[in-house]
C-alpha cells in the first residue's frame, strides 16, 4: 500500500516536471501563422514621399517625443531601435500580493512587476521601384524585472525576466497619428 | 610473489608509456568535418537579386513577417541579427544572423544560422521555411 503512495507521488512529481517544459518547436517560429498578416498591417503604415532621410529623421524625432532614447540607427536600410526605462509597479498587483499574503498565512510572497524597458524597432523602406512610397514598420515589445518573493521558507531572489510583445493596436494608432503630422502626410494602411 | 611483482611493474610501466604519448594534434583539427559542410550548404541559398541593399531590406522585412526583433543591421557587410521570443512561453529566445554577399553580378548568396536558447538549430526544415518566406519577401520587394 505504502509502495504504491510513493509511486503515485513520484508519477505527480515527474508530471508536475514536464509541466515546467513548455515544448516550443522552433521549426515552427520561422513559419508565417495567420497572424502574421494582421500584426503586419497593424504595425505598418505608408507614405507618398521620396525622401527617405525625412522620413526616418521624422520617425526618430517622434520617438523621442515619447520619450524613447535611440540606440541604433542605420540609414542605408532605414533601421531604428529605441528603448525606454519605466516603473512597472501595479496597484493590483500589489493588491493581489497582500491578499495572497494574508490568505497563505504568510507563507507566500509572489513577487511583483517592479521594471520594464519598453523597445521599439522601426524599418522604413521604399516599395516601388521608383522609391516614391515608403513602407514604414514599427514594433513595440518590452522586458519586465520582477522584484523578490517567498514561497515558504524559500526566497525568491528579484530579477526574474519576462519578455512580451506590445500588441495594442491603439499604441500603434497614436505612433503613426504623431509621426503623419510631423511629416504632413496622410498615411496609407496596407 | 616474484610473478606477481613483475606483473605490477608490466602495468605500471605501461601506464606510464601511455601517459607519454600525449594525443597529437591532427593535421584536420580545424578542417571542416562532414556535418559542419552539410549544416553550411543548408543555411545557405543563392538568389537572382542584383542589388545587395534590395536583398538586406528583403531579409529585414521576412524577418519582421516572421515577428523578429531586428537587433543590428550593418548594411556595408550584409549583416543583419535579429531576435524573438519563443511564444506563447516568454522565457525562450531564438536568435538568428542572417548574411547577405555577392556572389556574382547577378546572384546574392544568403546564409542564415539561428539559435534557440544559445543553442544552435540545426533542423533543416526550420531553414527551408525560412527561406520560403525570404523568397516570398524579395519577390514582393522586387514588383
Amino acid at each position: 500500500m505504502r509502495r504504491w503512495g510513493l509511486v503515485a507521488t513520484a508519477l505527480f512529481l515527474s508530471s508536475q516536471l514536464a509541466g515546467c517544459m513548455t515544448p516550443t518547436e522552433p521549426g515552427e517560429l520561422f513559419q508565417l501563422t495567420p497572424e502574421s498578416a494582421i500584426h503586419r498591417a497593424m504595425q505598418t503604415r505608408l507614405f507618398e514621399t521620396t525622401d527617405q532621410t525625412e522620413l526616418l529623421s521624422a520617425s526618430a524625432a517622434v520617438l523621442q517625443d515619447l520619450g524613447f532614447q535611440v540606440e541604433e540607427s542605420v540609414r542605408d536600410v532605414g533601421f531604428l531601435r529605441a528603448t525606454k526605462e519605466r516603473s512597472a509597479r501595479q496597484y493590483g498587483q500589489d493588491i493581489g500580493r497582500f491578499l495572497i499574503f494574508v490568505l497563505s498565512l504568510g507563507h507566500v510572497i509572489i513577487p511583483v512587476d517592479l521594471h520594464q524597458k519598453i523597445a521599439a524597432v522601426l524599418i522604413e523602406r521604399p516599395v516601388n521601384p521608383d522609391a516614391t512610397r515608403h513602407e514604414v514598420r514599427i514594433m513595440f515589445y518590452r522586458v519586465v524585472w520582477k522584484g523578490e518573493g517567498q514561497a515558504d521558507r524559500q526566497y525568491v531572489p528579484p530579477g526574474e525576466q519576462k519578455m512580451e510583445m506590445l500588441r495594442d493596436p491603439v499604441l500603434y494608432q497614436q505612433f503613426f497619428a504623431k509621426l503623419s503630422k510631423a511629416v504632413f502626410l496622410e498615411p496609407f494602411t496596407l | 610473489m616474484r610473478r606477481a611483482w613483475r606483473a605490477t611493474l608490466a602495468i605500471a610501466g605501461l601506464l606510464s608509456v601511455q601517459g607519454c604519448t600525449a594525443p597529437q594534434p591532427t593535421q584536420d583539427l580545424l578542417a571542416p568535418t562532414e556535418a559542419q559542410m552539410k549544416m553550411r550548404s543548408f543555411q545557405t541559398r543563392t538568389f537572382d537579386v542584383k542589388d545587395r541593399q534590395l536583398a538586406m531590406r528583403g531579409v529585414i522585412a521576412a524577418l519582421q513577417d516572421l515577428g523578429f526583433i531586428i537587433e543590428r543591421a550593418n548594411e556595408s557587410l550584409g549583416l543583419v541579427t535579429a531576435a524573438r521570443f519563443a511564444e506563447p512561453n516568454y522565457y525562450d529566445v531564438v536568435g538568428i544572423t542572417v548574411t547577405v554577399r555577392q556572389e556574382t553580378e547577378a546572384r546574392m548568396m544568403i546564409r542564415a544560422n539561428a539559435i534557440h536558447n544559445n543553442k544552435p538549430i540545426e533542423d533543416p526544415k526550420v531553414y527551408q521555411n525560412f527561406f520560403a518566406t525570404l523568397e516570398r519577401s524579395l519577390f514582393v520587394t522586387r514588383e
